[in-house]
């Protein structure tokens, strides 16, 4: 059932104007995937910074808090741009990307890793002061550093994964890839 | 006086040898009569090597050598942004830029020596087309500069002495400088995937 909306959903998409202009351009989707993986380098690699401070593995003699503080604002920026060229190149190949098993994997990492930010900045206000100077951070916060960068190293990976074929929904066969990528002609044709 | 200059300067006068050398290797085409006789080695590299045997067998694997590269080149962003932003005076106003420039240096190297790794075995398995790629020898020659400049210039100036006896216009071409090498760095890999 939600597969057949995404699927209807996806093709809807893919007959509008713009989306058939945004891949018939010659440059317009390069530019598109390219400032997609740069503004990846400033929010991920911001975001990493935090994470690796939590470990004790960067900047030990700064705050913990005041890495996260003022790192905030650059990962927020990368990551709005990130958001809006991502939403852009879904809405160039709606119905490829919406079929692909990486492009699933990928939003169910994402949802999973705003989860973990959220509990991560939860328990980082809730914590007292005290071990804000601390070269390493609680183990808490440092369990939460590790899920962050395990998930974001995921959702990198997944992307990379998109455009190869290997579990196209012309090309596999399994039912349950072809069930978990969408493929909903392929599965009514089994 | 020379020898006092000499042992001063030692790696800026480093920086500006190799680039004579350059200008030197460029003037007697010394760059082309290497990249007419590397060809041989960029189709070793490809089908003989088993860097380009791996990553031309198993797809997946080339695949996920290639989110590691990126992964390492969002750390030398993260690293990057953080150390320049705080030389120009964008973040972390409130803490030594001595702090941020030593503490995020040690990170700068870790994930450059990783995606260089990962970026020799990415090249490996499609050797025979980047070689004709203009775009991948702009890409070496920003790493291989700013690879200089940070080791070579940007570093020994920054821990040579305290900041604030640093000209504040000197570190904000510093951060300037660094901010456009590794974009142009992180662009033109990006490019490679297009071409």
């Amino acid at each position: 059932m939600i597969n057949e909306l995404l699927f209807q959903f996806g093709q809807w998409l893919e007959a509008q104007q713009y989306s058939q202009m945004l891949v018939a351009g010659y440059y317009s989707y390069s530019w598109l995937e390219a400032t997609h993986v740069l503004s990846l380098m400033i929010c991920i690699g911001s975001l990493f910074i935090i994470d690796f401070r939590m470990l004790g593995l960067v900047m030990p003699n700064v705050p913990a808090t005041t890495i996260a503080a003022r790192l905030h604002k650059p990962m927020i920026i990368g990551f709005v741009i990130m958001f809006i060229t991502g939403a852009l190149l879904v809405y160039a190949k709606p119905v490829e990307t919406i079929q692909s098993l990486w492009f699933r994997i990928k939003m169910l990492l994402l949802v999973l890793a705003f989860i973990n930010a959220w509990i991560f900045n939860a328990r980082m206000k809730a914590a007292d002061g005290s071990w804000d100077n601390d070269a390493l951070a609680p183990k808490p916060l440092r369990v939460g550093a590790v899920i962050s960068l395990v998930l974001w190293c995921g959702v990198v990976t997944m992307g990379r994964y998109i455009p190869y074929d290997w579990v196209d929904c012309t090309i596999t066969d399994s039912p349950t890839i072809l069930w978990a990528a969408g493929c909903v002609e392929q599965l009514k044709a089994l | 006086m020379l020898n006092s200059l000499l042992s001063q300067y030692t790696r800026t006068l480093s920086a500006v040898f190799v680039l004579l050398l350059i200008v030197v290797l460029e003037l007697f085409e010394v760059r082309i009569s290497i990249y007419d006789n590397s060809l041989s080695y960029f189709e070793w590299m490809k089908n003989s090597s088993w860097l380009g045997i791996l990553g031309t067998t198993y797809g997946s694997v080339y695949a996920t050598v290639q989110a590691v590269h990126l992964l390492s080149m969002a750390v030398i962003g993260g690293t990057v942004l953080a150390a320049d932003l705080r030389l120009l005076g964008v973040v972390f106003k409130d803490t030594p830029s001595e702090t941020v420039t030593r503490g995020t240096h040690k990170c700068f190297r870790v994930s450059l020596l990783t995606a260089v790794a990962t970026g020799i075995f990415c090249a490996a398995g499609v050797a025979d087309k980047v070689y004709y790629m203009e775009v991948f020898w702009i890409k070496m020659l920003v790493l291989i500069t700013g690879s200089c400049f940070v080791f070579l210039l940007k570093q020994p100036l920054l821990n040579s002495r305290p900041h604030s006896e640093i000209h504040p216009w000197t570190l904000r071409l510093l951060a300037v400088t660094s901010l456009l090498i590794w974009f142009t760095v992180a662009a033109t890999g990006r490019w490679i995937g297009f071409s």
